[in-house]
């Protein structure tokens, strides 16, 4: 794959959550990191990168609870949307996590893990 | 440069309307032209902004309204930037007048959604999100800013109530405006009371769908000098850009895009935001105009919250915010929401606002953003007396 190209990274972005990891590009000239679908560096409009699997673990930053589901969810009993923050990484993601009923069931901080990459659901997180 | 005011102001009640799209619009493009006094020939381009057009089986908009005003000769536009499509419009109409192209056009937004129902709806709005990362995850709009008010929540120590306050002071707002689509009075008990749309944002702390148009006439100083009407000028404007997704951004308790345009807007105008009188902020959720008057500069980060319970933002207050009550009580007719805000200060700066007045009002700001904030406009407007 060329350094900056759209084609197939969100291919690739979702290969790497089906095996529980987060793809990332790391920029050459200025280390800085970003989701691998970001195609110039955010901070120096470099273009050339390393392409680095993370382990997809990470802590909340914020999330939401739904009651009033967008088209295509209407099936799950109940679920939070979050952002989480990867570990050991400036790099924030979110994703889909089943089986929250409540706030209290997941504080601010709390770990989590990609679990895979649903065709309906996408990004799927679980508790850890 | 060109100097560019507005010399008209139009708009239809915002909230559940039974006439097509095409005949929202032009009822609020005719209050415009005959709010400016000026004859359809005038019209020199159509700037139209508008979202969900396919719902109502109607895109390529601008055209489509042109030929229905009888102006298909008349070059038209149509934008789409999500909730801040009118602003971004806007602010398009007001370059090709300061630049010089034309003397006189029509900006006009324009939505109608009501009929395909909440669930439609939802879905529908998701679709301005970054959707592979937010709506394709299963967020919804009220999802997203769930989000964002409970990271401010958790940063800036605020609570429900806080939200709630915002929800209250708007709908007081609305009660005195005729076109608002919720005119109702609520108390912070019922917006705590009212259901979990989506945690911690409840029913009241949403704004509706609404369908509506609003229109107004810009043009430049000498044209409005001649034409002997009542105009405004618009002294300040700035567009600014954040992450599309609330990933993206390193501190979800504010909104870049917001912080970009204001600075522009506020160096073009020469002025700071303490020479504000009023302003119309988007408030799509509550938790959006504590961020907004924030990233404004009327108050400092994290403390907005507690200016807004002590009456800061009330119409009698330092700064009143959405004395047209906002999108929380006004409505939200997303393709015409930035185009409502300014036909507000027209109004208010021509003697047309009612019990609504700011009084002694010679500044006033609109800002209006799409989505969660990736597209935002500011701008500045000043009373000619």
């Amino acid at each position: 794959m060329k350094n900056v190209t759209s084609i197939g990274v969100r291919e690739k972005f979702i290969s790497s959550a089906q095996n529980s990891k987060i793809l990332a590009r790391k920029c050459k000239d200025c280390n800085t990191i970003m989701l691998a679908t970001i195609l110039y560096c955010e901070k120096c409009h470099g273009k050339k990168f390393n392409l680095i699997e993370y382990p997809g673990k990470g802590y909340v930053d914020t999330f939401t609870i739904h009651t009033v589901p967008p088209e295509g969810f209407e099936d799950v009993e109940s679920y939070a949307w979050v952002v989480f923050t990867v570990d050991d990484v400036l790099l924030r993601a979110s994703g889909f996590l089943p089986g929250i009923k409540k706030p209290s069931d997941l504080p601010i901080g709390s770990e989590v893990e990609v679990n895979g990459f649903d065709k309906k659901h996408g990004l799927v997180l679980k508790k850890i | 440069m060109e100097s560019v005011c507005i010399l008209g102001a139009g708009s239809t009640k915002y909230g559940k309307l039974d006439e097509s799209i095409i005949e929202i619009a032009l009822t609020a493009s005719v209050d415009a032209i005959e709010s400016a006094g000026i004859s359809p020939e005038d019209i020199k381009a159509g700037y139209i902004s508008n979202v969900f057009g396919v719902a109502d089986k109607q895109v390529h908009m601008a055209p489509v309204i042109m030929s229905n005003l009888g102006l298909s000769h008349v070059p038209g536009l149509t934008i789409e930037s999500a909730c801040g499509s009118g602003s971004v419009m806007f602010r398009e109409a007001f370059a090709n007048i300061r630049a010089g192209f034309y003397d006189c056009v029509l900006a006009l937004g324009v939505e109608k959604v009501t009929h395909t129902g909440t669930n439609q709806s939802t879905t529908l709005f998701s679709y301005c999100s970054d959707f592979f990362y937010e709506g394709g995850n299963g967020a919804s709009f009220p999802g997203l800013f769930a989000s964002i008010a409970r990271a401010y929540m958790t940063k800036y120590k605020a609570d429900e109530e806080d939200l709630a306050n915002v929800a209250v002071k708007n709908h007081e707002n609305g009660l005195l405006n005729p076109k608002a689509h919720v005119r109702k009075r609520i108390t912070v008990e019922d917006v705590l009371n009212s259901p979990v749309v989506a945690s911690p944002l409840k029913l009241y702390d949403c704004c509706p769908f609404s369908d509506g148009a609003s229109a107004v006439i810009l043009c430049n100083e000498k044209f409005a000098k001649k034409s002997g009407k009542p105009y405004i000028k618009v002294i300040g404007s700035g567009r600014g850009g954040s992450p599309a997704a609330v990933q993206g951004r390193k501190d979800i308790s504010t909104i870049p895009g917001t912080v970009i345009a204001a600075d522009q807007a506020y160096k073009m105008a020469g002025i700071s935001p303490h020479d504000v009188n009023f302003a119309e902020v988007h408030d799509c959720f509550t938790i959006a105009e504590i961020i907004d008057v924030e990233d404004l500069g009327f108050f400092q980060k994290g403390k907005a919250a507690s200016e807004i319970r002590d009456g800061a933002t009330s119409r009698k207050g330092r700064i009143p915010i959405n004395p047209s009550g906002g999108l929380k009580s006004k409505g939200h007719p997303i393709g015409a929401t930035g185009i409502g805000q300014i036909v507000e200060v027209f109004e208010q700066f021509t003697g047309q606002a009612g019990e609504r007045t700011i009084k002694n009002a010679e500044i006033a700001l609109t800002h209006n953003f799409g989505a969660t904030g990736a597209s935002a406009a500011v701008h500045i407007f000043k009373k000619v007396n």
